[in-house]
């Protein structure tokens, strides 16, 4: 990949609209109509965790991020991800990675209701959200955390000689953090098989992008490192694929990383508690234009991939599903009392308790 | 006396503050365009301008470090953590810079700064959201560390934490945000490093300080029905700690119960426990219990959460051990 000239950074008004007639990248049609499924299954989930969450009652707790709007990102990277070789880790909006990467939505949907059969046995919650069987390195709640261990999971395939690598996400107010620097300049310094990416949704929590880093051509925030750099539109499904996919292809082939900016948008608020005062209701509608599922039905639509009655067919399954994976974690344990003292060193030591 | 919430008490000392003092300026991430985080500061921004009202991008070791820099050159900032369970990525700066300058520069360099935010557990926020922070700072030699518990207290000690000329470390609870108490509109300073008899007894002192005070109080209700008599001590300062107080206490009760959310092992409260055996260990009749929370990470379960905490009925309990009953 030969990108190291900047591509402006598109905001949300002057992003054109993908083109519809784009060659589609998924491997086969089968395999395009399942990625427009898992989008619209995140979607779906997504939305009805904020009925959960927001309902008396309230099941679940806690700091609870939606990935609603950003889709095409997780599922476009699920679309080259080489499960048993490669590694993916990302912040607290972790339900989409997850789901995308594998993950049964009872699990999912269980894990926010604290139960015992959730992902991480209830003890983790709707930011930390791991399955090692998927390589699913976790959702993690410190901003900006997760982007050294990334790299070090980039350095452990690099150590065993695995052509795997590592998709190390974080948002667009991550790339503030001091731990951002270090762990850019180790992964190029080493040529470890990273692949960086900024989800750039265009503000952190209340914050705009503008108000937090100088530069606003987030792309060239991964420059003087030694590395190629470039910005994409993170809405289009096929874009992310391309663009993820020729930057995980140089990692494996030992060419180091690669830092890229998915441009996109969160539709909902930055959690629960959110009035989303810092945004216009004509800066949501406009960017809901860009919603990325429709983008991407509406391409698999004209290029006769899929029917209309298809994609109706996905949205009821998809419905379904989510009912089941409330109904599964509604009716689930909680996980037993004496489960506080389980996971945290590998055994009993002799002198402990 | 008019009654109001914990945040806006904190909120009326940052504003008397900033308004007897030029130097004093309000720093952190979300402090001004959507009014905090946890609404301590709404309204700030409008009232004082982003000059002094500033927001951050998430750069806590960046924004921390530079408070400290710009208090070393005369200004008093207030920097806001919008939980301290952040302030993890900013330690360098708060323990080498803030706690070391005046030491290491014989005295030629003050750190005036007021670090400020949410500590400990809330509400199922999970393992990396609900640190205690009390006996990481409190064993830092050239820190304050304050923890109030109720609006009156929190109001009185920030106002006197922002003049001091020492670096501040100022522990509130999102979960004490929305109490309610009855402050005066009369100016008031409290001092620092006082710890405050909140009710006085003879048979037992219980050891208690920010959003726990709840559950000694309420523990030493609950005990009077078993016609034991509890005193309960607020320390609100946690370094310097009123020794004095606690000594004064145990030499009347010969009975102490500590109670804290920090992990048992290495804690606030073991801390507090080795000065009580300094001080009055002729004086106990009774080893000194601790209530706190369970030696793990704190879960995100509800249930696993409200099982490793302290709670009133597990102080009344350990009340109960240390008077024999
Ligand atoms: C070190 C740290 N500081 C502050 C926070 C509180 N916080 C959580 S998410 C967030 C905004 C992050 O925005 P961004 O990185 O753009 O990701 P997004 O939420 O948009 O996905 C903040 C300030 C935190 N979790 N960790």
């Amino acid at each position: 990949m030969n990108v190291t000239e900047p591509t402006a950074n598109m905001s949300i008004n002057t992003m054109e609209q993908p083109r519809v007639k784009r060659q589609i990248k998924a491997k086969s049609k089968e395999r395009a109509r399942e990625l427009l499924r898992m989008m619209m299954l995140i979607r779906r989930f997504e939305e009805r965790t904020y009925q959960e969450y927001t309902r008396p009652g309230q099941r679940i707790g806690g700091f609870c991020h939606l990935y609603s709007g950003q889709e095409a990102v997780a599922v476009g990277i699920s679309a080259v991800f080489q499960k048993g070789k490669d590694y993916l880790i990302t912040a607290y909006r972790d339900h989409g990675h997850s789901l995308a990467l594998g993950m049964d939505p009872k699990a999912a949907m269980a894990e926010m209701f604290g139960r015992a059969t959730g992902c991480s046995k209830g003890k983790g919650g709707s930011m930390h959200f791991f399955e090692v069987e998927n390589g699913n390195l976790g959702g993690h709640g410190i901003v900006g955390s997760q982007i050294p261990l990334g790299t070090g999971a980039a350095f452990a395939l690099k150590y065993k000689g695995i052509p795997g690598c590592c998709f190390t996400l974080f948002g667009d107010g991550a790339i503030n953090q001091g731990v951002h620097n270090e762990a850019l300049n180790l992964a190029s310094l080493w040529r470890l098989p990273v692949v960086f990416i900024v989800e750039n949704n265009k503000v952190a929590m209340g914050t705009q992008v503008e108000r937090a880093s100088a530069e606003r051509e987030l792309e060239r925030r991964g420059s003087g490192y030694n590395m190629p750099y470039r910005a994409f539109d993170g809405n289009d499904l096929d874009e992310v694929i391309e663009v993820v996919g020729d930057a995980a292809e140089r990692a494996r082939k030992g060419e180091g990383p690669t830092y890229l900016v998915a441009n996109t948008y969160r539709f909902r608020g930055h959690s629960m508690s959110d009035a989303m005062k810092y945004r216009s209701k004509e800066e949501l509608e406009r960017a809901r234009l860009r919603d990325p599922i429709i983008l991407y039905e509406q391409r698999l639509l004209q290029q006769g991939i899929i029917t209309t009655r298809d994609s109706e067919e996905m949205e009821s399954e998809v419905r379904q599903i989510v009912d089941e994976a409330v109904k599964f974690a509604d009716t689930s344990p909680h996980p037993e009392p004496e489960e506080l003292y389980t996971d945290i060193l590998s055994e009993k030591y002799p002198l402990h308790k | 006396m008019p009654e109001i919430q914990f945040r806006e008490a904190l909120r009326q000392a940052m504003v008397e503050e900033m308004e007897r003092d030029e130097t004093v300026f309000l720093m952190g991430e979300e402090v001004g365009e959507y009014n905090g985080a946890y609404k301590v500061s709404e309204g700030m921004l409008a009232r004082f301008g982003p000059k002094r009202i500033i927001d951050t991008p998430i750069s806590e070791a960046g924004f921390c470090g530079l408070g400290i820099g710009a208090a070393m050159c005369g200004l008093r900032p207030i920097v806001e953590f919008m939980s301290w369970s952040f302030s993890w990525v900013a330690i360098d700066q708060l323990v080498n810079n803030a706690a070391n300058v005046r030491y290491m520069s014989g005295g030629q360099f003050r750190v005036p700064i007021v670090f400020r935010g949410g500590n400990g557990i809330a509400h199922q926020l999970g393992a990396t959201h609900s640190h205690r922070m009390d006996a990481v700072y409190s064993r830092i030699p050239g820190l304050i560390v304050v923890a109030p518990s109720n609006p009156y207290d929190a109001k009185g000690l920030l106002k006197t934490s922002i003049r001091c000329d020492d670096p501040v470390i100022f522990l509130e609870s999102e979960m004490m945000l929305n109490d309610r108490g009855e402050v005066p509109a009369e100016e008031y300073t409290l001092p620092l490093g006082v710890a405050d008899v909140k009710r006085t007894g003879s048979d037992v002192t219980i050891i208690s300080w920010s959003k726990c005070m709840k559950y000694a109080l309420k523990a030493a209700e609950m005990l009077e029905a078993e016609d034991i008599d509890a005193e309960v001590i607020d320390l609100r300062t946690l370094r310097p700690l009123d020794e004095q107080t606690i000594s004064q206490s145990i030499r009347k009760t010969h009975r102490c119960v500590i109670v804290d959310e920090d992990w048992p092992y290495c804690g606030m409260g073991a801390g507090i426990l080795e000065k009580v055996y300094q001080h009055c260990f002729d004086d106990l009749d009774a080893p000194v219990k601790r209530v706190c929370s369970e030696d793990v990470p704190s879960p995100y379960n509800h249930y696993l959460e409200l099982q490793m905490q302290p709670n009133p009925e597990k102080v009344v309990a350990a009340v109960k051990e240390v008077c024999y009953r």
